[in-house]
């Protein structure tokens, strides 16, 4: 989904991200070449394993690489622990509000 | 695994149903063509027997009215009037009973042996009775309708006895018929057991090769892991330490978490505790990797945060297998803790006036992004403080994140006020007492000794013999020997 020009590319999982799902998850995590910048909402991700949270991270990591500002949203306090350890918030910007998020990603595009 | 083990049992079973099911419907088929075909026969022979009937008792009528012509005693027109009396029903039942077998051509036929009957005692019977012996216009007629009925009944006859034959025939067919099906069942079954069982005993070649090969693959790792993880840890005066491993109780999972306690100087001990993601002999190798870039890296410069973000790099640059760690120093002297994690659970440090607490976390697992920037947080801890590291089986075992730390915390306040020599076993206990593990748990614990107990602290030894580092590409320590206090 694109919001706004240039676009910002929103990707939204939920639920427990596990083995199960890696390429569910996979599929999920990919972003279109026009995107500007890109908005992972995680807000309704209540749990995620090792293998989720290295696709997760190496997602992140690959679109900045590719220049695009990340954001990411969180709002179930078990993930923001597991994303916490993972060192995301080293890294990344992270918002416990969708609005928040995009508005820093709009301002990232302004500028 | 299980729908390969299913697919060919539930195969046969439906096979066997089918059959069952065609053999009881056949069966059924079998019985109601012989009892169909026995009673058409049985029906056709009543048929014949009524049309003999017919024709006795005409002849008893012929033989009367013949006697009685000959001779005219009246005596002898007794058979006539009993076959005339009778001879009427006998027709209505042959009449039934032909219609009930649909069989239009004789019922046909049976019309003109009525008519030829009625004319016969019109023109023949009836004047015979009153005309004097020896009228040969009557003879004659009389035999030419007479002659006439008894082609008609033969015919009746025959049409009656074909019908029996193609009954048989059908019976028969239909017997045959029902024997090939039976035969055919029976081929089917012995071809469906024999491609069961051969299907089965495939099957059991591979899963027991597959066995062999998982089992293999779990000895290796294991040995691997039993290799590399530390048995003998620094003896000093001033700390102690305890570990224990938990393998995953899946056979699938060996994992490559592993930990690491190295005296690097009189006062300081590198703490390490990692966890490779994935499992087998690949994570195993990539956790000795791992394990080995960072003793080397502490060895260059024990500050935790550039030994992982050296480790880092070179993990990039190899294969970019992704590994959680931490990487810690502490100071047995001064009891500074100083530590930097790469996204793995945070460490609880236990201190004798508190409570167990989680230290901060900070940057991403090793292997994932070469800029990586990790940060070194500097405790000061006291005497009889614990440190404990561990790997996320510790606290992930439920997926409430926040109910494994706090069961951890209190594990670890509980465990840490008692004299235990093995900590890590106790904390262990206490939160795996009958669960299942499911992922491997790594638990590495530091405890500094109780400022009571005599000659704890470690003397005022002079660190910077045993600093290892290098300035200007020279080793600055006095020689390997002193490098290691491994006993």
């Amino acid at each position: 989904m694109n919001l706004g020009d240039p676009p910002i590319y929103t990707i939204r999982l939920s639920g427990e991200l596990e083995i199960g799902r890696k390429n569910e998850i996979r599929e999920a995590l990919q972003v279109s070449e026009d995107s500007g910048a890109v908005l992972l909402d995680l807000g309704e991700v209540t749990y995620a394993d090792s293998i989720a949270l290295t696709e997760l991270l190496r997602f992140c990591v690959g679109a900045q690489r590719d220049g695009l500002p990340v954001a990411l949203v969180i709002r179930t306090p078990q993930f923001a622990r597991l994303v916490e350890y993972a060192g995301l918030a080293s890294a990344f910007k992270i918002f416990n509000d969708r609005a928040a998020a995009v508005e820093y990603l709009a301002e990232c595009l302004r500028r | 695994m299980v729908p390969r083990v299913h697919a060919p049992l539930i195969f046969t079973l439906v096979l066997l149903l089918l059959l069952i099911v065609s053999l009881v419907v056949g069966g059924r088929l079998l019985q109601t063509i012989v009892t169909t075909s026995f009673q058409n026969a049985e029906g056709i022979r009543g048929s014949r027997m009524l049309a003999a009937h017919v024709i006795n008792e005409q002849l008893d009528e012929e033989t009367g009215i013949r006697g009685y012509a000959a001779v005219h005693q009246a005596i002898l027109l007794e058979p006539y009037y009993e076959g005339r009396s009778s001879f009427p029903s006998s027709v209505s039942r042959l009449r039934r009973a032909l219609q009930e077998r649909h069989q239009t051509q004789a019922l046909l036929t049976l019309d003109d042996a009525v008519y030829v009957n009625r004319r016969w005692e019109e023109h023949v019977a009836a004047p015979s009775r009153s005309t004097k012996p020896g009228n040969s216009y009557l003879a004659l007629h009389g035999k030419w309708l007479i002659d006439r009925f008894r082609i008609d009944m033969v015919r009746i006859d025959t049409l009656l006895a074909q019908e029996e034959a193609r009954g048989d025939a059908r019976a028969e067919a239909a017997i045959l018929w029902i024997g090939i099906f039976a035969a055919a069942a029976v081929v089917i079954v012995v071809l469906a057991t024999v491609l069961f069982s051969i299907q089965q005993y495939s099957l059991g070649l591979r899963l027991e090769g597959e066995r062999v090969a998982r089992e293999a693959e779990k000895r290796i790792a294991d040995t691997l892991q039993e290799a590399f993880l530390q048995r003998v840890f620094p003896t000093l005066a001033a700390v102690s330490f305890s570990a224990t491993y938990l393998p995953a109780t899946e056979e699938a999972k060996v994992g490559g978490d592993w930990y690491d306690a190295l005296q690097l100087s009189a006062n300081r001990v590198l703490l390490a505790i990692g966890d490779v993601t994935g499992h087998g002999i690949e994570a195993a190798i990539a956790m000795n990797r791992a394990r080995q870039l960072l003793i080397g890296s502490a060895l260059l410069d024990p500050d935790p945060r550039r030994m992982l973000e050296r480790v880092n790099r070179q993990l990039v640059q190899e294969d970019g297998t992704l590994i959680t760690a931490i990487a810690g120093v502490i100071d047995t002297s001064t009891y500074e803790f100083a530590y930097a994690t790469a996204g793995h659970p945070p460490p609880v440090l236990y201190e004798p006036d508190g409570r167990a607490r989680l230290l901060e976390v900070g940057g991403m697992p090793l292997g994932l992004a070469a800029g990586t920037v990790y940060r070194t947080q500097r405790l000061q801890t006291v005497a009889g403080a614990m440190i404990v590291l561990y790997t996320d089986g510790l606290i992930e075992h439920s997926r409430d994140i926040a109910a494994g730390e706090a069961e951890l915390l209190a594990a670890v306040d509980a465990v840490a006020t008692q004299p235990q020599a093995d900590a890590a076993a106790a904390i262990r206990d206490r939160i795996f007492g009958s669960r299942e593990i499911a992922d491997d748990v790594a638990i590495l614990t530091i405890r500094f000794a109780d400022a009571r107990s005599g000659g704890a602290r470690a003397g005022p030894v002079d660190d910077s013999t045993f600093t290892v580092g290098i300035e200007a590409g020279k080793l600055s320590a006095p020689g390997p020997s002193a490098f290691w206090r491994i006993a």
